[in-house]
C-alpha cells in the first residue's frame, strides 16, 4: 500500500515542476518576474533572468524525468534536490526582500509567506517519499484506478490549497460566493437612513453657497451637529485678517445642494460678516 | 469668550439658519466674490512663488511628543516640524475629533502658515490619515480585507462612522454592495505600527 502510494508522487512533483519550469521558459512575464523577485540580489541584476529560466530548464528536466519511465532513484534525489534548495531561496527571499514576489507558479504577485514554504516542504517530502516507489506511475494507476485518482486528486488539492498564485482561481470565487448568500456587512443595509457626515459634506463641496465662501476656509470640518432637519458643518475661516466661522447648513436627508445655507460669523463679536443669499426658488 | 459650548451651537445655528440677522456690511471689508479670495495674497502663498521648493506651510511626519497645545513632528525626510494647534485648527482621525486624540507615534498631515519662529501654525491636522486602492480580497464581519498591491491591509469597519461610496452617488452606511475581487479606493484611520486601518470612506463600483 505505502509502496503503491509513493509510486504514485512522482507524478505530483513531475506535474508541478514541468508546470513551473514550462513558466518560467515559456511564460510571457517571466522574465519580468524574474526581476521583481529576489534573484536579482542573490545572482545580480543582470544575471537574473538566465538564472531563472535556467532553474526552469532544470525543473522541466527533472519533472520530465520523474514523469516518464524509467523509474530511477536518481530522479526523485534531484527533485528532492530541487526542492530542498527552493526552500533555500524562499528563506532567502524572505530574509531579503520580503514583499518580492516568489515567482514560483505564475506571474501572478504573490509575496513569500507561509504557504509558499508549506507547498515547497510538501513538494521536499514527496520527492524524498517517491525513493520509496517502486513501480512506475502510470503501472500503479493501472492497477488501481480508482483510488489512484483520489489520490492524484487530494494531492492535486493539496498543492492548489498552497498555492496563493492559485487564490483567483477557487479562493475568490468561493469568497464571492458566500458574500452573495449572506453579505457579513448586510447588517450595515439595515441600520437605517442616517446619513453620514461624508455624505453632507459632498453634498456641501457641491453647493453654491461653498461655491461662494469656499475661498475663505481654512481647516477641515471643525464640529457637526444636526438642528432639526439641516445638518449643521462648521469651519474656520479666515475674512481678510479676521479670524472668522463659516458655518453651513446642509438638507440633512435630501439632497439639495442648491438649498445649503451658508453664513461666515466672527464669534469674537458675534457679528455675521456674511451670508449666502439663496437663489429665489421661481414659483 | 463664547460661552458655553450649547450656547455657541446656538449663536451658530441662528446665523446660518435665521433669516433676520443682521448681516455687517460684508462689503465694507472688500469684494465678496468668491474670486477675491482665491486671488493673490492667500497666507499660505498658494497663486505664486516657486513651486520646486517644499510647501513651507505643509508638514508629514510621525508625532515624537506634544506640549500643550504644540505637537513635536518627525518629517518621513528627517525634517522636524513644531506644530501649533489652536481652538480653529480642525483635527481628524478617522472623523472630527479634537487635539487630545492626538499619541505620540501618530502619523500626521498638517496644513498651516509657517509663523516666523519656524512653528507651523495649523489650519487642519489629519492624524493616521491613508489614502489607499486596493482590491478587496475578502470581506468579514466589521472587517473587509484589502490586497495593495501584494500586501494585506486589514480594514475595520466602524459602526456609524464608516460609509461608502458607490458610482460616485452621495454617500451612505450601506457597505453591503461592496464586492470580494473589486477595486476599492479606501480613506481611513491607520493605526500605527500594524496594517490595519479604521475605514472613514470607501469608494467603490457596485
Amino acid at each position: 500500500m505505502v509502496a503503491w502510494i509513493t509510486s504514485l508522487l512522482p507524478a505530483v512533483v513531475g506535474g508541478v515542476l514541468v508546470w513551473a519550469g514550462a513558466f518560467k521558459l515559456a511564460g510571457r512575464r517571466a522574465a519580468a518576474v524574474a526581476r521583481r523577485g529576489a534573484l536579482p540580489g542573490l545572482v545580480g541584476k543582470d544575471r537574473a533572468v538566465p538564472v531563472y529560466r535556467a532553474v526552469g530548464g532544470v525543473e522541466l528536466a527533472v519533472g520530465a524525468l520523474l514523469l516518464l519511465p524509467p523509474v530511477a532513484a536518481a530522479d526523485a534525489v534531484a527533485s528532492t534536490v530541487l526542492c530542498v534548495g527552493f526552500l533555500g531561496f524562499l528563506g532567502y527571499s524572505r530574509a531579503v526582500a520580503p514583499e518580492s514576489s516568489c515567482g514560483c507558479l505564475s506571474d501572478k504577485h504573490t509575496p513569500v509567506r507561509w504557504r509558499s514554504f508549506a507547498r515547497a516542504a510538501v513538494l521536499a517530502v514527496a520527492s524524498g517519499l517517491a525513493l520509496l516507489g517502486t513501480a512506475h506511475w502510470v503501472d500503479a494507476v493501472a492497477s488501481r484506478p480508482a483510488a489512484a485518482v483520489a489520490v492524484l486528486l487530494g494531492a492535486a488539492l493539496v498543492v492548489v490549497a498552497l498555492s496563493e498564485d492559485l487564490d483567483g482561481y477557487w479562493l475568490m470565487p468561493l469568497r464571492r460566493l458566500r458574500v452573495r448568500l449572506r453579505h457579513p456587512l448586510g447588517r450595515t443595509a439595515a441600520a437605517g437612513f442616517d446619513v453620514p457626515v461624508a455624505s453632507s459634506v459632498q453634498q456641501l463641496l457641491r453647493s453654491p453657497a461653498y461655491l461662494a465662501a469656499g475661498g475663505w476656509v481654512r481647516s477641515d470640518l471643525l464640529d457637526t451637529w444636526d438642528e432639526g432637519e439641516w445638518r449643521i458643518l462648521n469651519y474656520a475661516a479666515r475674512y481678510g485678517e479676521r479670524q472668522a466661522t463659516a458655518v453651513f447648513a446642509v438638507p440633512r436627508t435630501r439632497y439639495e445642494p442648491a438649498e445649503v445655507r451658508g453664513a461666515l460669523v466672527d464669534e469674537a463679536d458675534r457679528s455675521v460678516l456674511w451670508q449666502h443669499a439663496q437663489e429665489p426658488v421661481p414659483a | 469668550m463664547n460661552g458655553s459650548p450649547l450656547d455657541r451651537r446656538r449663536f451658530l445655528n441662528t446665523a446660518v439658519l435665521g433669516t433676520a440677522t443682521a448681516v455687517v456690511g460684508a462689503t465694507a471689508l472688500g469684494s465678496v466674490a468668491p474670486e477675491a479670495a482665491f486671488a493673490a495674497n492667500r497666507p499660505d502663498g498658494v497663486g505664486g512663488g516657486d513651486l520646486s521648493a517644499p510647501d513651507p506651510n505643509f508638514a508629514e511626519g510621525r508625532i515624537t511628543g506634544i506640549t500643550g497645545s504644540m505637537l513635536m513632528v518627525a518629517g518621513s525626510d528627517r525634517t522636524l516640524h513644531r506644530i501649533r494647534l489652536t481652538a480653529a485648527t480642525s483635527v481628524w482621525k478617522l472623523r472630527p475629533t479634537t487635539l487630545d486624540q492626538a499619541k505620540v507615534g501618530d502619523g500626521l498631515y498638517a496644513r498651516g502658515v509657517r509663523m516666523g519662529d519656524g512653528t507651523l501654525a495649523a489650519d487642519a491636522v489629519w492624524l493616521n490619515i491613508v489614502n489607499l486602492v486596493v482590491h478587496i480580497s475578502s470581506i468579514g464581519r466589521d472587517v473587509i480585507h484589502f490586497d495593495h498591491h501584494g500586501d494585506r491591509v486589514v480594514g475595520h469597519v466602524i459602526a456609524g462612522t464608516t460609509a461608502a461610496v458607490y458610482n460616485d452617488t452621495p454617500a451612505v452606511n450601506d457597505l453591503s454592495l461592496l464586492k470580494v475581487g473589486g477595486h476599492a479606493q479606501v480613506i481611513g484611520a491607520w493605526r500605527p505600527d500594524t496594517n490595519e486601518v479604521d475605514i472613514a470612506t470607501v469608494y467603490a463600483a457596485a
